[in-house]
């Protein structure tokens, strides 16, 4: 599956998607420090046996405001999605995520996976997260997961105790908490990010 | 498998659904500030408390119903409702219950005759019973042995003419009167409802328990609860409701606040049974209704537990103010809907002091028509370090017409706080439906075992006489839903 990454800001990337029969579509939306305002994708399969693998990350570090706004909707049956956000918020900086994945009466047969997990890195920093499932089918698999959180001090520890710097181990710590949709992004980008974490 | 399911919707009954023929008094149709006075002088209440009602209504005339919630209410005429209807009392005496509602409630299962303790053998179940019929509050049992240990449980009147000092210090401290279009209204209407205060240090020897019945037709029920929990106290409370039968639709509008003070517990429970409305969606109970606790002290403790079978519409969030460091919350639910049923609730997990946790385990069951819904909100303030929450609100989907849907907030402001949510949503498994018949199970039997099996973890929360009920009252709901 050939995965599409937009660079927000940089790249221009879709707001609305239509999955056909049995098509395939792997799409990771990348938000950099600076990025913010709403952002609003919205995603119909259509046709049975589409897949959409939809992945996201967010780094707010100042005073970013950003709002993303996810609606996937399965009208048949037969389809799968999954969404994964993850992002890292600090200084003043607000994040909100709405997803809502919405299945209709006779999409039976539907899997639907959504998470978005956010670490707070300030005591000003703000998170909201509203996962959201609105299903009339019965014979689906639906599921979602948010959590918020922070760096755990254990593993600061574990890290620091072998020598690794604290604030490299922090950086450690980040990169591990975002591999997940990292791995999904070209090279330079991965190290552009690496960069931002420092 | 097609047959079974019309066999077993035909066999749906509610057994509480008799209407009590008794003779009542009631107040004129529709709202207004004479009502209200109305109202307040049949209940010969000070003025203060006259005062508080019409500033609810007056903030009640100004504001709308929200519309947020996942359910299609009937239009409400509130004009068209009476607001006070209570069974008249026998005049050559005054002081006893009649008959007619003494035989109702034993007809329910609530016993109002305090049974007579053999010496030195004392029933493990005892429980005092605050019978409420309607707008007034017929009975309350086993006062002389709470009173025996500074215990005050009584009617919500009783308690305005007794302990007016207690009712004016807590009175809406939780939920405001303006707080919501049905917190308001309720504020300007309330009839009866109960009071309860366990002093510092004491624990409650037994089982609290309220029981709302609504009777006559054309009227709302407006019941008003408040408990407080001084310092170190501890109490388990529980609410039981049921009405008879319509082709209308009555509205039920409660508040119930809760004070938790430093290190004490408060456990309430709630087996939701109103009238459901008929198989084709008639009739039925509007429960819309507003219950919130605050734990006040540190270490203070509240936990809510509820199991929702009935009324026609459910809107309907427990909630939790976590105000006292390192207090703690807890809600477990499980949610039944079948035919055209509608259930809109969830919690609020509001964190404010430090340390605080709270967990919620909801369970939604939906069949038949119905909607489903769990609505949350968890907030950790920018005070609350070192707070955590942990929710789980699964969904179990009987059927191919009816939804199940999650609507959880998170919403965080500290960077000590953990958040955590999941949910899922899934049918009953052919696999496990097999697995059963196999083994001789009958396909009813399969799912009542499967869906008793996956609300266990709340119904394990009940105390001992409600669980029974509320097992049986899922099994009830449960029929003609098999698929």
């Amino acid at each position: 599956m050939n995965n599409e990454v937009y660079v927000i800001g940089r790249d221009s990337a879709p707001q609305y998607l239509r999955l056909e029969a049995g098509e395939e579509r792997s799409v990771t939306l990348v938000f950099l420090p600076g990025a913010a305002g709403r952002h609003v994708l919205e995603v119909d399969l259509v046709g049975p046996g589409a897949t959409l693998d939809l992945a996201g990350l967010y780094l707010c570090p100042d005073s970013e405001q950003l709002d993303l706004r996810l609606l996937v909707r399965h009208s048949v049956g037969g389809c799968v999605s999954r969404q994964l956000f993850k992002g890292l918020v600090g200084g003043t900086a607000r994040a909100s995520f709405d997803g809502l994945v919405y299945v209709a009466q006779d999409a039976q047969k539907t899997q639907a996976f959504q998470e978005n997990h956010s670490i707070l890195l300030s005591d000003a920093a703000r998170v909201e997260s509203r996962p959201q499932l609105e299903i009339y089918a019965d014979d689906v698999q639906c599921s979602h997961g948010a959590t918020t959180g922070y760096l755990n001090p254990d593993e600061l520890f574990y890290l620091r105790s072998r020598g690794i710097p604290e604030a490299e181990a922090r950086r450690l710590q980040m990169v591990a908490f975002l591999a997940p949709v990292l791995r999904r992004l070209p090279e330079p980008l991965i190290e552009e990010i690496h960069a931002c974490l420092s | 498998m097609e047959e079974i399911i019309k066999d077993l919707a035909a066999a749906q009954e509610y057994k509480e659904g008799f209407v009590t023929e008794v003779a009542q008094d009631y107040a004129p149709k529709g709202l207004s500030e004479d009502i209200i006075r109305l109202i307040s002088a049949k209940k010969g209440e000070p003025d203060w408390l006259l005062e508080f009602r019409l500033d609810a209504f007056r903030k009640w005339q100004r504001m709308r119903p929200p519309y947020w919630a996942h359910v299609k209410l009937p239009r409400i005429d509130f004009q068209d409702i009476i607001y006070w209807a209570a069974p008249k009392r026998a005049e050559d005496r005054p002081d006893e219950i009649d008959p007619a509602l003494m035989e109702t409630f034993d007809k329910l299962g609530i016993p109002l005759r305090e049974r007579e303790v053999l010496a030195g053998v004392k029933s493990k179940s005892e429980v005092a019973v605050d019978a409420v019929f309607d707008s007034v509050s017929v009975a309350t049992t086993f006062r002389k042995t709470l009173s025996e240990k500074g215990i005050i449980f009584c009617s919500f009147s009783e308690a305005v003419r007794e302990h007016p000092d207690l009712v004016r210090k807590y009175l809406a401290t939780v939920v405001p009167a303006g707080d919501n279009f049905y917190a308001a209204l309720n504020s300007a209407v309330f009839s009866d409802g109960s009071f309860c205060y366990v002093p510092k240090g004491v624990k409650c020897p037994m089982e609290l328990s309220s029981y709302f019945r609504i009777n006559a037709a054309g009227t709302g029920q407006f019941e008003r609860t408040l408990i407080v929990a001084d310092e170190g106290a501890q109490l388990s409370y529980m609410e039981g409701c049921t009405a008879p039968m319509r082709d209308e639709n009555q509205l039920h509008a409660a508040v119930v606040e809760i004070i938790v003070e430093k290190d004490a517990d408060v456990k309430y429970s709630t087996v939701q049974n109103w009238y459901p409305g008929d198989a084709q969606g008639r009739g039925g109970i509007l429960n819309l209704v507003t219950k919130r606790g605050i734990c006040k002290g540190s270490g203070s403790h509240l936990s809510w537990t509820q199991v929702e079978t009935g009324s026609a519409v459910t809107w309907k969030y427990p909630s939790t103010i976590l105000k006292g460091d390192y207090s703690s919350s807890e809600f477990y639910s499980v949610a039944m809907t079948n035919h055209y049923q509608q259930a809109d609730t969830g919690t609020k997990m509001i964190h404010l002091g430090r340390g605080t946790r709270s967990r919620v385990v909801s369970k939604g069951i939906s069949a038949g028509h119905s909607e489903n819904s769990y609505r949350g909100l968890v907030h950790m303030g920018p005070a609350a370090e070192g707070a955590r929450n942990f929710s789980q609100c699964d969904s179990l989907l009987i059927g191919s017409l009816c939804g199940a849907h999650t609507f959880p907030v998170i919403r965080n402001m500290n960077p000590k706080a953990v958040v955590e949510h999941e949910a899922t949503t899934s049918k009953i498994s052919e696999d496990q439906l097999f697995y059963c018949n196999q083994r001789g199970i009958a396909p009813e039997d399969a799912v009542a075992l499967i869906v008793g099996g996956y609300a266990r973890e709340v119904l394990s929360r009940l105390p001992m006489e409600f669980a029974v009920e509320a097992q049986k009252l899922l099994s009830v709901s449960l029929e003609g839903a098999v698929g």
